[in-house]
């Protein structure tokens, strides 16, 4: 009869399909259940059919999904990464008393200060280099020249090179760039190509194009592994500076709309320490100082023996191969353009020291020779080597400062000749 | 080497690359030497002693199987003595000696050893003797590998802090071995990362903050100034280790090992039992599973079963650690837990109102039990105690914004708790799942501790 037939039929279709629901079950039991080691031991490899067909029916997601997914995360990783830090974006709410803030607050009031011509000349340094801008502004009508300072207290050449990129991107805002130097010799004192503050200083000014440049700068590895991070990760360098920010956004605020609002006009009418270190006497064949400040304290002249008396560097020549990287740098980056590189040779101190290295070599006088550069004279400052004018071993004070504006600005003018008129 | 380093990261680097793109032939072997070298990283010579306990327990299994009656109870006891006399000479030795000559009245270090703890031996002893247990139980088929068994007490993303993982998961998952499907390759990224977040964000930013309190406890008067250091302290602990298990489960699951839960969002237990459902779960199940069960349980009487309760939990404080401290932490708890029994706590579920009170006393109730894990010494312990509960307030040490992502954590954890959002993520749109993973690279990059790198806290026991 054909139901009894259909019905027959319906009960083998469900036998069959009840021993294949319990040979599964019995597969599952054995696969999942046992920790029993099978016979053949070593693990089965992904190539093999049945693996790679069993994890595939069991993912919702394929190989090529989870490689999407991971160049969606580095995708979208880099893109706000470079939004928020290659960008002025966060650079511009840095804490104005960091070495990156401080930096950066000063490139952003000279990049928005308005020229009054194309006669301007900017100087780059460190805290040695005390211009006045309001005393060589006074002296613009005779020298035809007007300076601006963007010297930046613990910054070395490698910085002033990014710092005058960042500041002149065109190579026309200005007529010359006046570059500081302790001595025209290459002498070595201290490895400024190791120097981290740098790192701190660069983050907001260095472009991806940068990385191998300037990682290759530092001498070892784990200093230009921190380089590559600067230049790449920038966030993870502005960690500590984010965390201030969540913690202190109102107070930063403030300080960050003081800065932008008066720090130009303070620094303008800056009058620095009036102190000296006048009575300073040292005795340089028995390499001892023989008179102190009278008013001087004891850490003070703990500080002046420590960096006078300090002994005679080996000389190594790494000095030299520093300075023509970044100060060759410089003059690449002006060559071809209107802008000239001024070297002048910094007071050297209260009290000279007479120079200690038998090997003389002057990467500077090299420049100068073949007209890539141009040297200023360097007793121009010799005047001010009085203990008098400084207020340490290296810092000039007020007066001194002074002084100094008035020689640099008069011999910047001869040096650079008959200015420009504006629209010529 | 720490898994919160870049180190590590490029270890098991090498570690996926060997793995993967190997002969099918090298693969225990490449997780061996890998094991054994990650361990050798932080001191070589103690190799010797993972491998010492590696071979007695595996001949120990194997002795067990192959005989009956005394003899195998014989290799048992001797695969236990062996493991806690290792355990009890470089763990107890020196707060055993000190704590006799207290008593005596001798001279402070008049039998204390120099010695060195070596980095999880906590953990692996534990891992071991359970495996011994399970093959004397019959629970366990003794393997005959040697090299099997060497990957199993050494395999390097669980061997210096767990989770402390049953021979039976393991061998399931080694012997079976399958190539992680691609849910589980996004959930191992995800888990990876979310735990280096946990501890490389979270729990080290409290750590900062508990640190300054409890090194300095007097400096610090007053309730708040207390209650903040402790609750720092709290938060810090469990995101260091839960991101530590978090990094652990991950790495295995992309290594195509299940690793099981260990944390699940115990800060939100409605009571001690239930916390510890939820913290520290692989520890909990070894206590249960070998130390109380077999000191009776609950079989015995209300009586025995609080005094296997208070057992359990003294020696599982003093698992943690060779003080005083640790002995009154789990002392503490199993008063707690017995406490909880004899009211019948957590039997009814109440009203939500209530719930989330319960919530809040619970936590503050391990909060206080953290007092004498975190501080130095007991004099410490009670000093903070008393000034946890003083009049003068003091100040909060806890920063606003730090305040703002443990509430974020928390709001997190109750979703997770409500919705199950974490298996949501995983299955979830390509754009929605790199979104996260992008949004935890960010807290890494912003919010971590550049320039030093903390260890775990659980890496000392």
């Amino acid at each position: 009869m054909p139901q009894n037939e259909l019905l027959l039929r319906r009960a083998e279709e469900l036998v069959r399909e009840m021993e294949q629901v319990l040979a599964q079950l019995r597969a599952e039991l054995t696969s999942q259940g046992s920790a029993v080691a099978p016979k053949s031991e070593p693990m089965p490899h992904p190539d093999d059919e049945a693996s790679v067909h069993d994890a595939q029916s069991r993912s919702r997601y394929s190989a090529r999904d989870v490689a999407w997914r991971v160049v969606l995360v580095v995708v979208l990783f880099c893109a706000i990464e470079a939004a928020a830090f290659h960008t002025r974006f966060y650079a511009n709410q840095l804490r104005p008393d960091t070495t990156a803030g401080s930096m950066l607050m000063t490139l952003t009031l000279e990049q928005n200060r308005k020229l009054a011509g194309p006669n301007q000349v900017l100087a780059v340094g460190d805290s040695r280099m005390g211009i006045r801008t309001r005393v060589t502004d006074r002296l613009a009508p005779e020298t035809g020249y007007t300076l601006a300072n963007i010297a930046t207290p613990g910054a070395y050449p490698r910085c002033w090179y990014y710092m005058l990129r960042e500041v002149d991107p065109d190579r026309n805002r200005y007529a010359a760039v006046v570059v500081p130097v302790p001595e025209l010799e290459d002498d070595d004192w201290g490895d400024y190509s190791s120097s981290e503050v740098d790192l701190h200083y660069l983050v907001p000014l260095l472009r991806v194009s940068d990385a191998y440049d300037f990682s290759r700068s530092f001498p070892t590895w784990k200093l230009r592994w921190r380089a590559l991070r600067a230049v790449f990760l920038k966030g993870l360098s502005y960690n500590v500076d984010f965390q201030d920010l969540l913690s202190n956004y109102e107070s930063r605020a403030k300080a960050l709309q003081w800065n932008r609002e008066e720090l130009g006009r303070t620094r303008y009418n800056y009058h620095g320490p009036t102190k000296s270190v006048a009575g300073l006497q040292v005795d340089w064949a028995a390499h001892k100082i023989t008179q102190y400040p009278p008013d001087s304290t004891d850490s003070e002249r703990h500080e002046l023996a420590s960096q006078l008396l300090r002994p005679t560097a080996i000389y190594t020549g790494g000095r030299a191969i520093y300075r023509r990287l970044w100060f060759g740098r410089i003059i690449n980056y002006y060559r071809g353009s209107r802008t000239h590189v001024i070297f002048l040779r910094m007071p050297r101190g209260p009290v000279v020291r007479p120079y200690p290295f038998s090997t003389k070599s002057s990467v500077l006088r090299e420049f100068a020779a073949h007209g890539q550069a141009i040297l200023l004279d360097e007793h121009t400052f010799d005047e001010l080597e009085r203990p008098e004018l400084f207020m340490d071993h290296m810092h000039l004070n007020e007066a001194g400062c002074e002084r100094f504006s008035e020689l640099l600005a008069r011999a910047v003018g001869s040096a650079l000749g008959l200015p420009r008129r504006a629209g010529s | 080497m720490l898994f919160n380093t870049l180190r590590f990261f490029i270890f098991f680097a090498v570690v996926l690359l060997l793995f993967y793109l190997g002969p099918r032939s090298w693969r225990k072997t490449v997780l061996l030497i890998a094991s054994y070298y990650f361990y050798m990283s932080w001191n070589a010579k103690f190799v010797l002693l993972l491998l010492t306990l590696t071979c007695i327990d595996y001949f120990a299994a194997l002795w067990i199987t192959s005989s009956a009656g005394r003899v195998r109870r014989l290799a048992l006891i001797t695969s236990l003595a062996a493991n806690l006399s290792f355990l009890g000479f470089f763990k107890y030795y020196n707060f055993l000696a000190g704590s006799l000559v207290q008593l005596m009245g001798l001279p402070e270090h008049s039998f204390m050893l120099s010695i060195v703890l070596p980095v999880g031996i906590s953990f692996h002893t534990f891992q071991s003797m359970s495996y011994v247990v399970d093959v004397y139980r019959g629970e366990q088929e003794a393997i005959r590998n040697p090299l099997d068994y060497a990957l199993f007490i050494a395999f390097f993303p669980q061997l210096v802090a767990g989770p402390i993982v049953r021979a039976r998961e393991f061998f399931v998952d080694l012997f079976h071995w399958r190539h992680p499907t691609g849910d589980e390759v996004l959930r191992g990224i995800l888990l990876t990362l979310m735990g280096l977040t946990k501890k490389a964000v979270l729990a080290d930013q409290f750590a900062g903050v508990a640190d300054r309190y409890f090194n300095n406890i007097a400096a610090n008067p007053g309730s708040l100034t207390a209650w903040s250091g402790v609750v720092a302290f709290a938060l810090q602990i469990y995101f260091d280790f839960s991101g530590y298990t978090d990094m652990a489960i991950g790495i295995a699951l992309l290594l195509g090992f299940h690793f099981p839960v260990n944390f699940r969002r115990p800060y939100l237990a409605q009571n001690i039992t239930d916390f510890w459902h939820r913290w520290h779960i692989s520890l909990s199940r070894w206590l249960r599973d070998y130390l109380y069960i077999s000191l009776g349980g609950n079989r015995g009487g209300r009586l025995r079963t609080y005094r296997n309760l208070m057992l359990t939990m003294l020696l599982g404080g003093l698992w943690h650690g060779a003080s005083w401290n640790f002995v009154i932490w789990g002392g503490y708890h199993g008063a707690l837990l017995s406490i909880e029994r004899i009211l019948g706590v957590g039997k009814q579920d109440p009203g939500s109102h209530i719930r989330w009170t319960r919530v809040v006393l619970t936590f503050g109730l391990v909060c206080i039990g953290w007092v004498f894990f975190r501080a130095a010494t007991l004099h410490d312990s009670f000093q903070v105690l008393d000034a946890m509960f003083s009049t003068t307030l003091g100040t909060n040490l806890i920063l606003p914004w730090q305040l703002w992502m443990a509430a974020v954590t928390l709001l997190l954890a109750v979703a997770e708790e409500k919705q199950g959002w974490f298996e949501g993520l995983v299955k979830a749109p390509a754009m929605v799942y790199a979104t996260a993973i992008v949004l935890l690279l960010f807290c890494l990059e912003l919010l971590g501790l550049t320039g030093k790198t903390v260890p775990f806290v659980y890496f000392q026991f």
